[in-house]
């Protein structure tokens, strides 16, 4: 056991104190479901230069209030309601009067001004736009400006100026707005968990108010905090596999080790570099959580599953990636025959959501209790709400600490081997011939 | 020592994808000596080194070090080092040395570790990284890594190939004090000379059979005094159809003959005499080089086809 450790903190140590292992965990957020954050720091960072807004409206009755409306956005709408930042840029409405002598000239001339910077887009309101309604209408409002689909503006001019439009049409017809805004009301379901009685008290406890993110969001959160523990463990442990098998380094340690002892040190330092991981992401994850005081989403009774069937995925997969990883004799090699094991790994993500919307359903069980998938798909129902039959997580981890004891035992047979196989690329097979005949 | 024989292979064969590499292979290497595996490349001397490792397992046949049959009884009794050279690249010097003396026994190599980074010349690159080193300074470190530990037992494969003549003569002195601090050292080797010099025993596999095996002068003996060293005034083409003579080596100043069994050197010298002006005539014992060619030589290897 002595030499496991050795083995294993030797290959923490190389694969933690790397560039590459800092700049992936830096990176790896960002990749997975970080693009969120990203957004939000690029939207607080964003351009709040005033921006110029030309209005060509061939009907008349339109511009004028879209002025009015820029104006009331500019006065009161600006500043975030906290910090009194200015977060959103003023919008500065010019009216220009329509050319119908020449439409397509003053288009021209207006699509100038955008390209030299002295207006950010124009928008041509058509004669008819309040009288033509119905399908198959072409748009009564052309937004025109370099990156027109994307604006925020174009979204927010299609309010006041629909507003309007609106209002013309609901006094043409004679309706009052009241009326017609009371008759269409919206009414919507809401989500809520089911009631519960206090023990101690005896009251019955009112139902609390369900989000899509207490739905999704958080058994998504921790579904790939999984996925992110199998990932992080395989690329070190493939990396210094290859790297030993190409250096020959691994017949100088066979010369000191057995290969059970090599192959389980180098399992066990991945599995220490995919908790490290995880812990930090976890930690980060419920810190940011207390910091946003959304700490009442976390589902702290899935947490120690999270590490329990953690260490079991991490073992796991991390047993087929070594025994498969040193049949190859390089990288190239080994992406194609780890490939198989990939997709397992990443199954899951593929059949989340039908999971998610069905957690007691049949499917959900079966897929759950398959040990490869266990450890993303069992936490991803007891995340959601409701949970799962109590017995369901333990025998999905006798199952699943079963298949790991399996799989370590197979990884141990085929590293033999494949240890010291050199030049040929070796078929699924054949490896698993290894693995039956030792 | 709890044996007086430090490895003992009986009848082992190992094969690889149906092809033998090693046929049913005995012998045995006494404690406290220098053993030489010499043999053409490809027949079997790594895979025997290997066998003995344990890192191979052989087909048939039982290996014997310090007369356990256990690896785990041994391994640390032993150091290794592999043909092709293992060295984590990115590790410094003096970390993975210690690395792979404690990979051995736990015991602290600190000091060991030092002593010989400056046996070796290699103080001043202790804290360098293992890719920043010449192939030459590698090596050693790699040799280092095999002996780190105070083994028992070295196992050294071709372990001065690449190596400039100054680092040759400063690692062959180093494994004959590793013999005289009573380790056995078994390595094996392309160069004939160093076989010779340094051996105490000798040992030859072609084709995983062992062909030789004994002292040199047992070897020798077992040619006898069949070689005639001859330098000639008229040069190598004087010497076509020498009665008696079976073979000639031209090393251009000197012709090696060997003769014939049965062949009187009396009556060859008479005949080179009677052809021109003779300058040396040696009767000598077959060198090394000359049996293993003999052995091992295209010529033979044909005949044996």
């Amino acid at each position: 056991m002595r030499k496991v450790l050795l083995v294993a903190l030797r290959d923490y140590n190389a694969a933690v104190r790397t560039k590459g292992f800092i700049i992936g965990l830096v990176l790896m957020p960002i990749l997975f479901g970080g693009s969120l954050i990203g957004l939000k720091l690029i939207e607080s960072q964003r351009d709040i230069r005033d921006k110029r807004i030309a209005i060509v409206d061939h009907s008349g009755v339109i511009a004028q209030a879209v002025v009015e409306a820029a104006e009331r956005r500019n006065a009161n709408e600006l500043r975030d309601a906290k910090t009194g930042k200015q977060v959103q840029p003023a919008y500065r409405i010019e009216v220009v009067p329509p050319d119908e002598q020449d439409p397509d000239r003053q288009r021209l001339e207006l699509s100038n001004r955008v390209r030299d910077k002295s207006l950010t887009a124009f928008v041509e309101i058509a004669k008819d736009v309040v009288t033509a309604a119905g399908p198959g209408k072409t748009p009564g409002i052309s937004y025109h400006s370099e990156n027109s689909v994307m604006d925020d503006a174009r979204k927010w001019l299609e309010g006041p100026i629909n507003e309007r439009i609106r209002k013309l049409r609901l006094a043409a017809a004679g309706l009052s707005e009241e009326l017609v805004g009371r008759v269409t009301r919206w009414t919507p379901a809401e989500p809520l968990s089911l009631v519960a009685m206090d023990e101690s008290t005896g009251k019955i406890k009112g139902s609390t108010r369900r989000s899509e993110w207490d739905a999704i969001g958080i058994p998504f959160v921790i579904m790939m905090l999984m996925f992110i523990l199998v990932v992080s463990a395989s690329t070190p442990l493939v990396n210094t596999i290859l790297e030993e098998k190409m250096n020959r380094v691994a017949e100088v340690m066979l010369g000191s080790v057995s290969p059970f002892q090599l192959m389980l040190g180098k399992l066990l330092g991945g599995v220490g570099v995919s908790l490290t991981t995880t812990a930090v992401y976890a930690a980060g994850g419920v810190g940011a959580a207390y910091y946003m005081k959304a700490s009442s989403t976390i589902p702290f009774g899935a947490l120690p599953w999270l590490f329990v069937y953690g260490i079991a995925a991490a073992l796991m997969f991390g047993a087929l990636f070594v025994a498969l990883g040193s049949a190859c004799s390089d990288l190239r090699e080994s992406q194609s025959v780890l490939m198989p094991v990939w997709l397992l790994a990443m199954a899951p993500m593929f059949i989340w959501l039908p999971l998610v919307k069905e957690p007691g359903g049949k499917l959900a069980l079966y897929a759950s209790l398959f040990p490869p998938f266990t450890p993303m798909l069992m936490l991803l129902r007891q995340a959601t709400p409701g949970g799962v039959p109590a017995w369901q997580p333990w025998v999905g981890l006798a199952e699943v600490i079963a298949f790991t004891v399996l799989c370590v035992w197979a990884a141990g047979r085929i590293f033999r081997v494949g240890i010291l196989m050199q030049g040929k690329p070796p078929r699924l097979g054949e490896i698993l011939k290894w693995a039956v005949r030792g | 020592m709890s044996s007086l024989r430090a490895v003992e292979l009986h009848e082992i064969t190992k094969a690889f994808d149906g092809r033998r590499a090693v046929e049913e292979l005995t012998l045995t290497v006494p404690v406290g000596c220098v053993y030489g595996f010499i043999g053409p490349n490809g027949s079997g001397k790594t895979t025997t080194l290997r066998m003995i490792m344990r890192i191979l397992h052989p087909d048939s046949g039982s290996v014997r070090v310090f007369g356990e049959e256990r690896h785990e009884a041994y391994t640390e009794r032993i150091g290794y080092l592999p043909e092709e050279r293992g060295l984590y690249k990115t590790m410094r010097v003096r970390d993975l040395l210690r690395f792979y003396g404690r990979l051995k026994n736990g015991r602290d190599v600190n000091r060991e570790v030092d002593r010989w980074l400056e046996r070796l010349d290699l103080a001043a690159w202790a804290n360098k990284r293992i890719e920043q080193l010449s192939k030459g300074m590698s090596q050693k470190v790699q040799f280092i890594s095999a002996v780190v530990h105070r083994p028992d037992l070295v196992i050294l494969d071709e372990p001065f190939t690449g190596l400039d003549p100054v680092n040759q003569d400063v690692l062959q002195a180093v494994v004959l004090e590793l013999r005289a601090n009573g380790a056995t050292v078994i390595f094996s080797t392309h160069d004939m000379s160093t076989a010779e010099t340094m051996c105490d025993f000798i040992c030859m596999i072609h084709k995983g059979r062992k062909v030789l095996d004994g002292t040199l002068t047992a070897i020798q003996d077992q040619y006898g005094s069949d070689t005639v060293l001859l330098r000639v005034g008229a040069g190598a083409a004087a010497l076509h159809d020498l009665p008696g003579v079976e073979h000639t080596t031209d090393r251009g100043q000197l012709q090696e003959l060997r003769l014939a069994k049965g062949a009187d050197p009396q009556r060859l010298l008479g005949e080179v005499m009677a052809r021109g002006r003779v300058l040396q005539f040696e009767l000598a014992r077959p060198s090394l080089h000359d049996i293993f060619v003999r052995i091992a030589g295209p010529a033979e290897g044909e005949s044996h086809a």
